[in-house]
């Protein structure tokens, strides 16, 4: 390990000048809480990270994996995953910060991201890290600024892809007409075609579903000025969704921790989900036949869960906290990184390991769709998306319930949402 | 010494101070008074200043004064008027399904048989299970597919529809109410046993060895003794009942279309969902006038009560 | 006779259902947890539990941090137990014997504190607990559970002591016996079941609460299953066996510690009780 020591001093060297050049220019400003000593030493501090990834069964030990790297790797800096679970992830962590605590690294998703950096609780970056010497991925990287000032770097991007068995559906269809006679010729028995959320309950999850069949249709939320919920291309996207939910080839009523559970034991054809899924699906059952395929819709735009690594302004070791962001940036990590995450891509543009290439042939796939990935948040309006995503769920729903027509909802969440925003 | 067990001691040792008589109700007060003012009061004062203002989750301590908007939005909104319904239905249906079933099984279990500690604790058990995994049973036990209780049904000819009884509008609150009823009927059941063991055993001997009917002996001497308790438990139902949320927030999220959505999840999503703590606050707000007109209402219906009893 | 017999007959069968019902669920997370995922989607559901996985148990106590959760979940409850029932029989007394001013907006006060969401609370208490810095410790989790326990502590306990004849304790006070020696050698023996139910009451809100739990901890090694058993809730996957598993072990002590309030609790003080 001769070689990463050298490259570990070398890296607190620049840090350390870097904090420094920071701190000078930071001393008028008084923020609180650290100062690095004359010589750019980082001050030995145990530092938490929250994301809520920790608690997967497949992505949590490999994540511990690489923290448990970092802490080995020096001795100044040790970090603690924060104890925080998924299902309160947003509210708990946010509230803490707002509170003027939370912990010191966080890997938010975009709406979570979007509020806290608007409403000042991260640590803004573009001093602290270069990003020019860095190969970032554009795609991605251009949302990570708020107001023109960074806030945030990819930790992981994860691409929506369409997952299908194998052994059910040997060739993967190519367009929605396909799609759609494909999920039907395969529901039958106790097997499903499809699989996608579709109750309140899994609000959060069915905004992040919808996602593909708006962008894929040719839709959007936004222009970046004004809402759009209600544009033609967003209602012909929806009426895709509805129409594969009255075909009845999904298992409705099953939330989707059951209905994963499903496709890994052949009972569910196709699925569309996110890089993170392949490592949750080996693990779940390492004999699945499975493979991924671009989703088969008419726009080759598809979302995305961007989750940014931030730093809490709060923190009373940012520099520590820095530290393990630059370290995280280098190449090696970044690898390391992309292996433990599965199919997801990291912040820069890394290449795939011939073994990883041989275990998952299809890994190219994800990789390709980074830079017409799009983050799951209504472009311009970031911190009202939770507002807004529960204003269009909720008449995705009534619409679903054949309540209304699909125009109808999207014309009434549009009137909705605007009178919202304001 | 831990800190706990060091705030016990000094508060005792404020009780053992031998001052007149005067004096000896506040000391008794004191130290839980001071206890509840400090991490009740004060939150409560707190919120209610909230309610006046526009504050957002992440900030705070920046607060807008917006004065009566919040309570304005709410009472206008359409959505509002399902939410109260909602609400009360839940509430009702909760409070007489779990006292009632509450009482039944501690009538039930307050004689003598063999195995009856292990069948009181056994009770206790829908109580004792952490809020998420009765969600997670339940849900996974409702599950349109594969769960158990959708099988039974279909096996006895009910159909409960292709996307089960949680997405089913008409039957999803019926669903909620079933598992909270089975969350709260040991509690009840706990604290009435409790109440019908300090029945003077000897009265109620007394009056069956004269031959009376049990059921005259339950109204006449059982009853009188465990009024109140029923009575106090009734009414700490009905409040609890405005703030229980954990089973609904976990199993359906108000959803669907809103059939399950009570006051206190139309709160958390305005506080943790939209960030507006303002709005959450006048929520809250709305809830406890309810609980006050119920508190004040039960000690009209007491008073009269009691002034018709000879 | 028969009747009585058949009475008993009802009754057992009455008491068995009830069981059924409140035990069902539990037992249906025990087969859950046992079960493996094909079967899970199987044609008919297993109805017994399958006793060759009794692996998944031992994963679960040994994967994850299981015991120090259980650990803190214990510390947390019995230490609001233990307060909320020492402030809490003082305070029940006071309401039931004694008249002042400001009794009655006292019993208000503290049926309005059970009015208040855990959601509600969360946002001033955190900066409470900020000032004094409560935040990140066990002790400080016990302050605030028994804070929303406490009220109705003292309500169960007015409602038992209310019910005790003022002539037990007048011929104490003729005795020469204080204020507070009538509390300890009279009352407290004669509500010993109302004790119990109280503790019972106390120690279960603490043990299954989440929110401030969730919101006021940041270190790992502090936290109470409640929290730990959501940590296994993945975004893309939930191991639904681990979670019933583990829930199960976490209802288990609870309901242990009601079998403790009742059997020993009431056998111990109602031994040196002074009957009238």
């Amino acid at each position: 390990m001769a070689h990463t020591t050298s490259r570990r001093s070398s890296r607190l060297r620049a840090a350390g000048i870097l904090a420094l050049t920071t701190s000078v220019v930071l001393a008028g400003c008084s923020t609180s809480g650290d100062a690095p000593s004359a010589d750019g030493e980082i001050e030995p501090a145990t530092i938490t990270f929250a994301a809520s990834t920790f608690g997967d069964p497949g992505l949590g030990p490999r994540l511990q994996e690489l923290i448990d790297e970092y802490n080995q790797s020096q001795d100044v800096v040790t970090i603690e995953p924060a104890a925080v679970p998924f299902p309160t992830f947003g509210q708990t962590v946010l509230t803490q910060m707002g509170g003027g605590e939370g912990p010191d690294l966080v890997r938010f998703d975009m709406p979570e991201f979007t509020s806290a950096a608007d409403a000042g609780l991260l640590e803004p970056l573009d001093d602290q890290i270069d990003a020019d010497s860095l190969d970032l991925q554009p795609g991605p990287d251009e949302y990570m600024s708020v107001d023109d000032t960074r806030y945030g770097v990819i930790f992981d991007t994860s691409n929506y892809v369409m997952y299908y068995n194998t052994t059910l559906i040997p060739t993967p269809p190519t367009d929605f007409d396909e799609f759609m006679a494909t999920a039907k010729a395969t529901t039958q028995g106790d097997v499903f075609g499809l699989a996608f959320r579709q109750t309140q309950a899994e609000e959060n999850g069915v905004w992040q579903d919808i996602f593909n069949y708006v962008y894929g249709f040719g839709g959007e939320w936004s222009d970046g000025e004004e809402l759009t919920l209600n544009k033609p291309e967003n209602i012909e996207g929806l009426e895709a969704y509805q129409s594969l939910y009255d075909a009845d080839v999904i298992p409705k009523g099953a939330d989707a921790a059951t209905f994963r559970k499903m496709f890994a034991q052949d009972k569910v054809g196709m699925e569309l989900n996110n890089g993170g899924y392949l490592v949750a699906t080996r693990g779940t059952n390492p004999e699945l036949q499975f493979s991924v395929a671009p989703i088969p819709f008419p726009v080759r735009a598809q979302g995305a869960i961007m989750a940014p690594l931030v730093i809490n302004a709060n923190s009373e070791h940012k520099d520590a906290a820095l530290d393990f962001m630059n370290w995280v940036l280098e190449p090696q990590q970044q690898t390391s990184l992309q292996e433990a995450l599965g199919a997801s891509s990291v912040a820069t543009v890394t290449e795939r390991s011939e073994e990883q290439l041989a275990e998952t042939p299809f890994l190219p796939v994800y990789d390709e769709l980074t830079n017409s990935s799009k983050p799951q948040i209504v472009l311009g309006f970031g911190p009202q998306t939770a507002d807004i995503r529960k204003i269009v769920v909720t008449e995705v729903i009534s619409a679903l319930q054949g309540q209304k027509s699909m125009q109808e909802a999207m014309d009434d969440a549009q009137a909705e949402a605007e009178q919202l925003v304001g | 010494m831990s800190a706990d067990a060091a705030i016990t001691a000094r508060r005792r040792g404020r009780r053992k101070s031998p001052l007149g008589s005067r004096w000896t109700p506040y000391l008794f007060l004191l130290p839980a008074a001071a206890y509840i003012v400090l991490f009740q009061a004060i939150p409560l004062v707190q919120e209610a200043y909230l309610s006046f203002t526009r504050t957002n989750l992440l900030n705070p301590t920046r607060s807008t004064w917006i004065g009566l908007d919040n309570y304005v939005d709410i009472f206008t909104s359409s959505d509002f008027q399902q939410t109260l319904l909602t609400t009360l239905v839940y509430v009702l249906v909760c409070v007489i399904g779990a006292v009632g079933s509450g009482l039944v099984v501690a009538l039930l279990l307050n004689s003598d048989f063999p195995g009856r500690g292990v069948a009181r604790a056994l009770v206790t058990v829908p109580w004792a299970a952490p809020g998420i995994a009765t969600a997670l049973i339940a849900t996974w036990m409702l599950n349109a597919q594969y769960g158990i209780i959708t099988q039974a049904l279909r096996a006895i000819g009910i159909d409960v529809g292709a996307s089960g009884i949680l997405d089913n509008p008409q039957l999803a609150l019926v669903a909620i109410l079933a598992t909270t009823i089975w969350q709260l009927f040991p509690f009840v059941a706990v604290v009435l046993l409790s109440a019908l063991q300090s029945v003077p055993a000897e009265l109620v001997e007394a009056a069956e060895m004269d031959g009376a009917n049990r059921r005259w002996v339950f109204r006449v001497v059982t009853w009188q003794v465990i009024k109140p308790t029923v009575g106090l438990i009734a009414l700490l139902m009905t409040i609890w009942s405005l703030r229980r949320f954990e089973l609904i927030w976990l199993m359906t999220r108000g959803g669907p279309l809103g059939t399950t959505r009570t006051l206190v999840i139309d709160l958390y999503s305005q506080a943790f969902d939209s960030k507006q703590i303002g709005a959450a606050a006048a929520i809250g707000m709305v809830g406890i006038l309810i609980a006050l007109i119920v508190v004040v209402g039960s000690r009209f219906v007491q008073s009269a009560a009691e002034r018709s009893t000879p | 006779m028969r009747a009585s017999r058949l009475g008993v007959t009802a009754r057992m069968i009455g008491v068995l259902v009830i069981l059924g019902i409140a035990v069902f669920p539990i037992y249906w997370m025990l087969t859950t947890a046992l079960t493996s995922d094909a079967d899970l989607f199987a044609e008919t559901p297993r109805l017994l539990p399958d006793l060759t996985r009794l692996h998944v148990f031992a994963e679960a106590l040994t994967e994850g941090p299981t015991l120090i959760w259980l650990a803190n979940s214990a510390i947390i409850a019995v230490g609001t137990t233990v307060l909320s029932i020492a402030l809490g029989i003082p305070l029940a007394y006071a309401l039931s014997r004694f008249s002042f001013r400001g009794k009655i907006a006292v019993g208000l006060l503290l049926l309005m504190t059970q009015m208040l969401p855990e959601a509600l609370m969360v946002v001033p208490l955190f900066s409470l607990y900020r000032r004094f810095d409560l935040l990140d410790s066990l002790p400080g989790l016990i302050l605030a559970n028994t804070a929303f326990v406490l009220p109705i502590v003292a309500l169960v306990l007015k409602g038992a002591i209310d019910g005790i004849p003022r002539e037990l304790e007048e011929a104490a006070r003729v005795d020469g016996t204080r204020p507070l020696g009538v509390l300890l050698r009279i009352n407290i023996p004669l509500i010993a079941p109302s004790i119990a139910a109280a503790a019972v009451i106390a120690f279960f809100h603490a043990w299954n609460e989440y929110v401030f739990a969730v919101t006021f901890i940041f270190d790992k090694a502090l936290q109470p299953a409640s929290v730990g058993l959501a940590g296994f809730i993945g975004e893309q996957g939930t191991s639904t066996q681990t979670i019933m598993a583990v829930a199960f072990m976490f209802t288990l002590p609870a309901v242990a510690f009601y079998l403790f309030a009742q059997k020993y609790v009431v056998a111990g003080m109602t031994a040196g009780a002074v009957k009238g």
